[in-house]
């Protein structure tokens, strides 16, 4: 069984006059283990169609199945659940909380866990994730004292802090030189080995 | 997501915008200060106000001409020329329980010695009312009962009234003041006694002999007196004395049963009773507007989370992302709400504490701290808190993470 599988997925933008298809029926299966890149130019659609893959955002048409379970007849509830557990999201625009530390930044996810994580152990965790990506000297820095690549490997080291089954990029090289985006994808294939 | 951990969260967001976190607890500052400062203000009126009564004596007995309760024509208390001298005979021979009793007539009159004048209460009353009101002469003597049998004119002053006519401190025993064109020997000075039940002040007046003022002052020869003042021998004595003083003063004014007296007996504690009434309605009133801006400190509030939440809609979407439910972003802006009304609760007691001691202090107003005041504005910040940041929260916690996240 995929653990993703998507049929026929579609969606549609509609702004006033204009109706924008971001996403036009995608079909899709995806297996654990699997490492899979979606490519395609700019506003093709790639962005909105991982946010529905994390399930932040709806479709409009087709289905979603992730592990077996139909995704729109989840609760707000539950889809907060797999999203903080099962699925570690990095956003194209990092979407980092400004004015906070990199180590709380990336401790966020853990905040929201089930059975909650006691503070030493979600600064340990954090730690590792941030030492992980090679912020280990930066832990202490605030988004805005931080560079371009260092935010992207913030972001990345919060989607991992959780050990999620699956890891959603949303270009996570994006912003880093072509050393560190090596780093980035070998971290990733490491990850999925 | 334990609640010390949406504290800690919620601490830092306010932590964050330091001016603003301060300016809207200072709607809920003032609001609970000025709660605290007019409950504090009004127990401490009432506080003296017992004082007051135990000063006065306890075992007080009033009798007023007239009855304002009357049907019909309205007459005032002391406006009906119902009680004589004959009356006070009466109570004196027949209510033995009435220990010390004076016949009462006053007036108020412009007094004047050599180059200065005042205007003030001139009580016309009997030797007994220093024993009844519990109240020492402090120079020279108060008038005897041959002065009172001859109305002779005779003054013991009060000492607002000797500072005001013979400058403060002064010995104006043996000296003369003139009271309508007519001489007057002063006899003593009353000891300072402050203000009394009514909040009017004891010591602006002046004692004559009852006589006097009948048959000097008011220009007209009778046994009217508008009203007795009686001292009952026991604390415990005092009702059942106005009851008996009530009864003889019926038979001695003919007044068939059913039908209403034609004079009134208030004992101090009825008096005691009506002010206290009066300081509480006033408190009660005076909390109320406070309250009033206890409400606007809560608007206030909610304004400012709604203006938070707003700009603060990247961040909830963010959090939702990365699991954050509903009721943790409830919890979060709640908790933020709370900790602003009960920390400006906390500072305005304190606020309050201190102007009230201040108000003691530097204007001598009495005061007494209310505990429970302080218990219920605690609650009530709380209360206000969770009300008016509840709407707040709740429109946060119903955003969509990624409409969040996009949004501008
Ligand atoms: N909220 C929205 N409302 C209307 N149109 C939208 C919205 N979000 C995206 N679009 C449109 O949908 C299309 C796909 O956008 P999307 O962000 O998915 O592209 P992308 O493939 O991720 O592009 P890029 O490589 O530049 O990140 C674009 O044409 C964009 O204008
Ligand atoms: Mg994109």
């Amino acid at each position: 069984m995929p653990v993703i599988a998507v049929r026929d997925l579609a969606k549609t933008y509609s702004t006033g006059a204009v109706e924008v298809r971001a996403v036009r029926g995608v079909n899709l299966d995806i297996e654990a283990g699997e490492f899979v890149a979606v490519v395609g130019p700019s506003g093709s659609g790639k962005s909105t169609f991982m946010h529905i893959l994390g399930c932040l955002d709806r479709p409009t048409r087709g289905s979603y199945e992730l592990e077996g379970r139909d995704v729109s007849r989840l609760t707000r509830d539950q889809l907060a659940d797999i999203r903080n557990t099962k699925i570690g999201f990095v956003f194209q625009g990092f979407n980092l909380l400004a004015r906070t530390s990199a180590l709380e930044n990336v401790e966020l996810p853990l905040l929201y866990r089930g059975p909650s994580v006691r503070g030493a152990e979600r600064r340990r965790r954090a730690l590792a994730m941030l030492d992980a990506v090679g912020l280990a000297d930066r832990v202490d820095h605030m988004p805005n004292q931080l560079s371009g690549g260092q935010q992207q490997r913030v972001a990345i080291a919060r989607a991992l802090v959780n050990d999620p089954a699956i890891l959603l990029a949303d270009e996570p090289t994006g912003n880093l030189d072509s050393t560190t985006s090596r780093e980035v994808l070998d971290l990733f294939r490491q990850l999925n080995a | 997501m334990t609640l010390l951990v949406t504290i800690r969260v919620a601490l830092k967001a306010l932590g964050r915008n330091k001016l603003r976190t301060a300016l809207t607890m200072l709607g809920m500052i003032i609001g609970v200060a000025a709660v605290i400062t007019m409950v504090a203000l009004g127990r401490g009126a009432q506080q003296e106000i017992e004082t007051q009564i135990q000063s006065a004596g306890t075992n007080l007995i009033r009798v007023r001409a007239g009855n304002f309760r009357r049907g019909g024509v309205s007459m005032g208390v002391g406006g009906a020329p119902t009680l004589t001298v004959e009356d006070v005979e009466a109570i004196r021979r027949e209510v033995p329980g009435a220990r010390y009793l004076a016949a009462g007539v006053s007036t108020r009159d412009q007094v004047i010695a050599a180059n200065r004048n005042w205007n003030t209460q001139i009580e016309g009353t009997d030797v007994e009312l220093p024993l009844i009101r519990i109240w020492d002469v402090e120079t020279g003597v108060f008038f005897n009962p041959s002065h009172v049998r001859s109305a002779a004119k005779v003054a013991v002053l009060g000492s607002v009234v000797r500072d005001n006519l013979f400058g403060e401190g002064a010995d104006p025993v043996g000296e003369r003041i003139r009271i309508r064109n007519q001489s007057f020997q002063v006899l003593g000075v009353m000891a300072p006694k402050g203000t009394g039940g009514f909040g009017q002040d004891q010591d602006d007046t002046i004692f004559v002999p009852y006589t006097t003022v009948q048959k000097k002052l008011r220009g007209r020869d009778g046994t009217n007196i508008s009203g007795i003042t009686i001292s009952a021998d026991s604390p415990d004595n005092v009702n059942p004395v106005a009851d008996e003083i009530t009864a003889v003063l019926r038979a001695q004014h003919g007044i068939p049963p059913g039908e209403p007296d034609d004079f009134m007996v208030r004992t101090q504690t009825d008096i005691t009773t009506m002010r206290s009434q009066m300081t509480q309605t006033m408190t009660g009133l005076l909390a109320g507007i406070a309250g009033v801006s206890l409400i606007v400190g809560g608007i206030g509030i909610m304004n400012i989370m709604l203006v938070s939440v707003t700009e603060r809609t990247r961040e909830i979407g963010l959090r939702m992302a990365l699991g954050a439910k509903g009721r943790h972003v409830l919890w979060q802006f709640l908790v933020e709400a709370i900790v602003l009304s009960l920390v400006g609760g906390v500072v305005g007691i304190g606020l309050g504490f201190g102007v009230s001691e201040s108000l003691t202090r530097v204007l001598l107003w009495p005061t007494a701290f209310p505990a429970d005041a302080v218990a219920l504005a605690v609650g009530f910040a709380a209360a206000v808190g969770i009300f008016f940041g509840f709407y707040p929260a709740r429109q946060a916690a119903r955003l969509d993470p990624i409409d969040s996240l996009r949004f501008e």
